[in-house]
């Protein structure tokens, strides 16, 4: 007979081949192969939250350390991904977290919706290509993108950091930072806005706009 | 006079995030999608998001794990066993 819960499959919906082995609890060595699974997205979730490389090590190393001391409370059949990250979200918010943010230089307050839509088509930029808006985020680049998802209020940036980083759900969001689905779809929505806002003031500052907007007028 | 069932552009933009986040029930998708079939301007719209979320998402995920930190990690845990 089973010995998985009633709720095997209930909630968190990704990572299921690394869930459906453990109707047991984990030993040691199933915690490291599953683990070894997560490490890239949980070093990159923690690099997000960080901005900073060393960082970001340190605390995947932290968060990894604590969820191996604590692998019994791991509920088996669950999403190890959303438990590890959850560790590592708690791990930032209680050590790793800087204490000065970087300076945030916009105004986020009342962002209207379609902001980037907007701003493209007073710019003359909606015909560029196919696809203005992806043109528009291939010139920003990474680390423009990465530096505007920075800029954010820290409860927004962390919403939208998992959204973006990873395949999670709402309620998988939720259950990570341990809020209501209603909170994050709340954030997430007012997250967006901000982040279109941000990633259009630096398309300014850094003369894409500018630029863009003289190759639609060449043409 | 709107039909009940077809989505005004009002009510097609308030499910815009759901509807790209696939976190509509499938009756409101299906409503939305409608709407998106004979509306241009907000097809448009939907398509200029959606464009946007893949491309900041596409750009987030370009991560360069450093080689040593699984290493060192484990290495960690061994010597807690």
């Amino acid at each position: 007979m089973s010995n998985a819960p009633d709720n095997l499959m209930d909630g968190l919906s990704t990572e299921q081949s690394a869930t459906a082995q453990a109707a047991v609890p984990l030993g040691a060595d199933d915690f490291q192969v599953l683990l070894v699974e997560v490490l890239p997205t949980a070093y990159g979730y923690a690099l997000r939250l960080t901005r900073n490389r060393a960082d970001a090590e340190d605390l995947v190393q932290d968060a990894a350390l604590r969820a191996f001391r604590a692998m019994t409370t791991f509920e088996p059949g669950t999403n190890f991904k959303a438990w590890i990250f959850r560790i590592l979200t708690r791990c930032f918010w209680a050590n790793h977290r800087r204490r000065q943010r970087r300076p945030n230089t916009v105004d986020f307050d009342d962002t209207p919706d379609l902001y980037l839509y907007a701003r493209s088509a007073e710019h003359g930029l909606q015909w560029e290509g196919e696809d203005p808006a992806r043109a528009l985020i291939d010139r920003l680049g990474t680390e423009r993108v990465s530096e505007a998802i920075g800029q954010l209020p820290e409860e927004y940036g962390v919403v939208c950091t998992l959204y973006f980083m990873e395949d999670f759900a709402y309620h998988e969001i939720a259950d990570v930072l341990e809020v209501p689905v209603g909170t994050v779809r709340s954030r997430l929505h007012r997250g967006r806005k901000m982040l279109q806002k941000a990633l259009w003031c630096l398309a300014e500052e850094s003369g894409i706009v500018t630029e863009m907007t003289q190759r639609e007028g060449d043409v | 006079m709107t039909p009940l069932n077809r989505y005004t552009c009002e009510e097609a933009f308030r499910r815009l995030d759901d509807y790209l986040d696939r976190e509509l029930s499938s009756e409101e998708t299906v409503l939305v999608r409608e709407h998106l079939e004979i509306c241009a301007g907000c097809a448009r719209e939907f398509n200029f998001e959606a464009s946007v979320l893949k491309g900041v998402r596409e750009k987030l995920r370009q991560i360069d794990v450093p080689e040593s930190l699984q290493l060192r990690i484990l290495s960690v845990l061994d010597r807690e066993r």
